[in-house]
């Protein structure tokens, strides 16, 4: 054998060697030493911190099923990985130290069937099976930079926690070896593995709309369209089929969840984010009062041509359901943006026929009579 | 009360100048680019924290803040990457406000809207919004915005304290002081 080779042989085996042993099941979790208990003991603060903030997503239907997932792919640690949902739209999941995975709202809004999210939870918690966030933790030499990206993202995060989560990623090798012990977890539970690529084809998707320069959640090692290269080649050698691809058994446990994410996204002006979820022609279909949410999206975007885009969807919206207050306060305040007076005072009056006790009842008043008086001119 | 020390820290880390807090001892405050005037609590704090944000606070930012901002209407809200109009209704200017602020951190998204309503302000059409939300411990922080488009600039006066003893206690300084903003015609 040649010197080099030797050496690297040798440097391969002493770093398996430092790396600590994945856990195996649920006994192996109570043998730590004390840096592991301390990362343990911060993930806790970060837990508290999230639940105490109201963040956490309120619905109980849905954390169980998630949680259930979970357990299907990780049957010899129930009990140990606990999962929660996070209400932000944002596309985003992440694994702290200590087994508590957070998956948000966004996402679970925007996958199609369970196989997808079970790609996402076995990818987190092979993170913590394999005590991923403990050897960064370690591995980070200089804190400074976690403590910037966490005080930027407003989450209550120690610096060397943010290093020990996997809430910006870790390094391509973790990330690779997740995808793989991920892909591995997916195929035991029976899930149809052919779904994974998709995960991270919305997230390209997603990235693309929002013009996201580099990612900061679970996507950004390696790089997104790599990983999806790597999920097909992994996929590649197993039969078509599989659990976890129906998209209506998936749609009714989240279908509030799609209309409380959407309703998030258009507060938080991410029009071009919601036009993307609405454009999947099963979401629409599925979604109450799509129409509705379409021509909000189209006027917070507010590109050339995205008026008349809104007011025809709104006025669907008002032919599909003649009594859904919103689309008449929407058209109304278009028309009163357009100077179509009369038209205005008339879908704010239905507006406030339908709904009299409206929390912006004042404002449509105050365009009522600016309607009126132009009207009158 | 972590917002509004995240708020600090992202205006130090935009390498503003930022002058020292001196004591309110005269009623009329000039902005800091002299575009206008309010009259602030006597006795508090005073601090210019960039060349478009000014503080006032009795017991400290995290406590109780009154924050006065101007900003041109291109970057009206930086967070969400949208401008305001001048022709825009007052909703429409408090729909982005409170998409401004839902995207501010983790736990502002998680925001409710307690009240939102028109308003006047320096004798111009105005929003004023009430929303709450919670702080990494579990503490309610109440927030309330005025805002307002004059010609090519977007203002906003804002009251940001704990739920729990100080929004009650000082919310009828901030209500005088924006009662008493005017806009400094030049």
């Amino acid at each position: 054998m040649r010197s080099g080779a030797v050496i690297a042989l040798l440097t391969a085996s002493a770093l398996a060697a430092a790396r600590p042993a994945p856990f195996t099941d649920a006994s192996s979790l109570g043998h730590l030493d004390s840096d592991e208990q301390r990362v343990w003991s911060q993930s806790n603060d970060m837990v508290l911190a999230l639940q105490r903030g109201g963040v956490v997503y309120a619905d109980p239907g849905v954390t169980a099923y998630v949680q259930g997932v979970m357990n299907r792919l990780f049957p010899q640690f129930e009990g140990r990985i606990h999962v929660e949902v996070l209400r932000s739209p944002q596309l985003n999941a992440f694994a702290l130290p200590d087994g508590h995975v957070y998956i948000n709202e966004g996402l679970l809004a925007r996958f199609q069937n369970e196989a997808q999210l079970a790609t996402v939870l076995a990818h987190e918690g092979t993170h913590f099976t394999h005590r991923h966030g403990y050897q960064n933790q370690q591995s980070v030499k200089d804190n400074s930079a976690f403590a910037t990206f966490g005080a930027m993202l407003g989450i209550p995060i120690l610096p060397q926690l943010v290093a020990a989560s996997s809430v910006f990623g870790f390094s391509r090798e973790l990330e690779t070896e997740a995808d793989k012990g991920g892909f591995a977890r997916l195929s035991s539970a029976g899930y149809d593995v052919h779904e994974s690529p998709k995960v991270f084809e919305h997230l390209i998707a997603e990235i693309k709309v929002e013009d996201i320069k580099e990612p900061y959640f679970f996507a950004s090692h390696p790089k997104l369209a790599e990983r999806v290269d790597n999920m097909r080649k992994l996929a590649a050698g197993f039969p078509p089929g599989g659990a976890g691809t129906s998209h209506a058994a998936y749609a009714q446990v989240m279908g509030k969840t799609r209309v409380d994410n959407l309703e998030q996204m258009l507060s938080m002006g991410r029009a071009k984010s919601a036009l993307l979820m609405l454009a999947d022609s099963e979401h629409m279909s599925e979604l109450p009062h799509a129409q509705y949410y379409l021509g909000e999206a189209y006027r917070l975007r507010a590109q050339p041509g995205d008026a008349q885009l809104a007011e025809s969807a709104y006025l669907k919206a008002i032919a599909d359901a003649a009594d859904f207050a919103p689309s008449y306060r929407a058209v109304g305040v278009l028309y009163i943006k357009t100077q179509q007076y009369p038209a205005a005072s008339k879908y704010l009056t239905r507006y406030l026929e339908l709904s009299p006790d409206a929390s912006d009842r004042k404002y449509v008043e105050s365009y009522l009579a600016i309607a009126r008086k132009k009207e009158t001119q | 009360m972590r917002h509004a020390s995240t708020i600090i820290l992202m205006l130090l880390l935009s390498g503003c100048a930022q002058q020292q807090p001196v004591r309110v001892d005269t009623p009329r405050t000039e902005g800091p680019d002299k575009n206008y005037s309010v009259d602030l609590p006597l006795g508090w704090m005073k601090q210019q924290l960039t060349d478009k944000t000014m503080l006032a606070s009795r017991d400290g930012p995290l406590l109780e803040a009154i924050y006065i901002g101007r900003r041109t209407a291109k970057e009206a809200f930086p967070r969400i990457k949208k401008g305001a109009a001048d022709n825009m209704l007052a909703s429409e200017l408090a729909e982005l406000e409170i998409a401004e602020v839902k995207s501010q951190d983790t736990f502002t998204a998680a925001l409710t809207v307690l009240e939102n309503e028109p308003a006047l302000v320096s004798s111009r059409d105005a929003f004023r919004i009430k929303v709450s939300y919670k702080n990494t411990r579990g503490l309610e922080i109440d927030r309330v915005i005025y805002g307002f488009m004059d010609a090519s600039s977007y203002y906003s006066i804002q009251y940001i304290a704990p739920k729990l003893y100080y929004f009650d206690r000082y919310y009828p300084d901030f209500e005088k002081s924006v009662a008493s903003f005017q806009v400094v015609k030049k």
